[in-house]
């Protein structure tokens, strides 16, 4: 398959030029880093206050929602590009042009990938300016955890991409609804043991889970977690093949059915 | 002879009921050929199965030499497609729109193209209007320019000045007409338009209830029916089709 970087290229500027003129849209990029930031930043102070607790609660809070914003930055990007396609009825237009679905895919991951970087640059900023949190103190072993958060974003992008090829426009609510599932599933401010017990299995068989209690040993100050690391990587690939399978699957249902003229 | 387009056996069907029933169609290089028929005769369900957006239920389309949908991507490089129901993507003004569809159809510097495209249909005004300011017609103008940038091999318009006023409706025709004489452009069409048929197309296929029911030159086929026009034509089919029409593709479905 002939992969066309000036394709790929074409949908990058197609989404600068829509997140530019669309003021609402930096809320993701930069209003809602800073709520969040703030919000759970001060959770733990008020937290740390009330118990004694010191400030190793804050910084759980905090590296927790930088890293959340990982997995949500990434599948929002992909998962709203798409749909944008969709809310200005452009499906068809693309569709009968060369462009590969996978070209795609790639051109607004490429470009979700810019949109994180601002995003978590905020987090990061709020979090250093406002209560002194350095998310460089984590050290450099957050970025093996990063990488992978970033995939767990990709792949749930991929399950809502196919919902919305399948069920259509009222599948939306999806792309906010899976990633606030994934949220408190994955232990990211808590270890998977404070979970109700029944939920547990479901959570350590999450590629997200075994990234956020990564995250935790190197806050906690240990050794770089490598187990963690290796389970979160096979679990992200795992995942990966079952969402490109998933999408491959809607994307042919979209076709035989002709639901492409739901968005024309 | 050498096809732009071989279509064999197409049937697609809709919650049971039939849209296209074994449908064949080849068109030649340089032909221009008018796909008409009353509503729901299956004119729009064929285009987008020729054009691979839709899977055909049972046939085989192929595309300038490439068959579908195993060489979409190569096939579609060769192909225009436009249509009065689309609209432009948003937040992109016209030239964005149309460097866009430049890069996705692999021009190498787009902007000579564009203005060339926007100064064949008249239309240099709106370079940098937003799409979303645009009237009906004019984003159908556009749609078509968008369409034509790449200067396909064939391009295949569906209802293209269903929305346009008689003067705009004109210009289009001659831009059309013209564009696919001067560049050899093979050209396939639906329009319940039929002087408009009758006067860019060279050929016409006649669909009723998802079958071809006459295929052959404007003339012939009037001739066939024992009537003059094709107007009147049209009007014994979609009489004959009153108040049939197949379903449309699902519309929702919920989670």
């Amino acid at each position: 398959m002939n992969l066309s970087w000036r394709r790929i290229r074409a949908v990058v500027i197609r989404h600068y030029h829509v997140l530019w003129r669309s003021p609402h849209r930096w809320f993701d990029v930069l209003v809602w880093p800073i709520v969040d930031t703030l919000l759970f930043g001060s959770l733990g102070v008020f937290v740390a206050r009330q118990t004694g607790a010191g400030r190793a609660g804050v910084s759980y809070l905090l590296a927790g929602i930088l890293l959340f914003h990982v997995i949500y930055q990434s599948q929002i990007s992909v998962s709203v590009g798409f749909m944008e396609e969709t809310w200005s009825r452009n499906l068809l237009n693309l569709m009968v042009t060369p462009l590969r679905e996978v070209e795609y895919v790639a051109g607004v991951a490429l470009f979700g990938l810019a949109k994180l970087v601002l995003g978590i640059g905020v987090v990061a900023l709020a979090a250093w300016g406002f209560y002194s949190f350095a998310v460089s103190d984590v050290g450099w072993g957050l970025i093996p955890i990063a990488a992978e958060l970033l995939l767990v974003g990709w792949v749930i992008s991929l399950f809502v991409i196919g919902l919305v090829l399948r069920f259509g426009q009222s599948a939306e609510v999806l792309a906010w609804g899976l990633m606030f599932m994934a949220m408190p599933l994955s232990g990211v401010f808590y270890p998977p043991s404070a979970l109700p017990a029944f939920l547990r299995p479901i959570s350590y068989a999450l590629p997200s889970t075994h990234a956020f209690t990564a995250a935790h040993r190197l806050l906690d100050g240990r050794a770089m977690p490598w187990h963690e690391i290796t389970l979160a990587a096979i679990g992200c690939v795992i995942f990966a093949l079952l969402a490109l399978a998933f999408l491959l699957r809607m994307l042919r249902v979209f076709r035989q059915r002709g639901f492409v003229t739901r968005f024309a | 002879m050498g096809y732009v387009l071989q279509a064999e056996g197409l049937t697609k069907a809709f919650r049971g009921v039939r849209a296209v029933d074994g449908v064949d169609l080849r068109i030649a290089a340089g032909e221009r050929v008018g796909l008409l028929g009353p509503n729901g005769a299956g004119k729009t369900t064929t285009l987008l199965m020729l054009l691979g957006a839709i899977t055909p239920d049972t046939g085989t389309v192929e595309v300038l030499g490439h068959a579908l949908p195993r060489e979409r991507s190569e096939a579609m490089q060769g192909v225009g497609f436009a249509a009065g129901y689309l609209p432009l993507p948003e937040r992109l003004r016209v030239r964005e729109v149309l460097s866009m569809f430049a890069e996705l159809y692999g021009i190498d510097d787009p902007e000579p193209q564009v203005q060339a495209g926007l100064e064949r249909f008249g239309v240099t005004h709106l370079r940098d209007a937003m799409g979303s300011e645009l009237s009906s017609g004019q984003r159908t103008v556009i749609g078509i320019v968008k369409a034509t940038l790449h200067r396909p091999r064939l391009l295949v318009l569906d209802e293209p000045t269903a929305s346009l006023d008689p003067d705009v409706a004109q210009r289009v025709r001659n831009g059309i007409a013209r564009m696919c004489r001067d560049d050899g452009i093979t050209l396939l069409i639906t329009s319940h338009n039929m002087v408009e048929v009758e006067r860019v197309c060279d050929r016409v296929v006649f669909l009723s209830a998802g079958r071809v029911v006459a295929d052959g030159r404007t003339d012939e086929v009037a001739a066939r029916f024992g009537i003059d026009t094709l107007e009147d034509v049209f009007l014994q089919l979609a009489g004959a089709r009153e108040l049939d029409l197949p379903p449309e593709p699902e519309e929702t479905s919920r989670p």
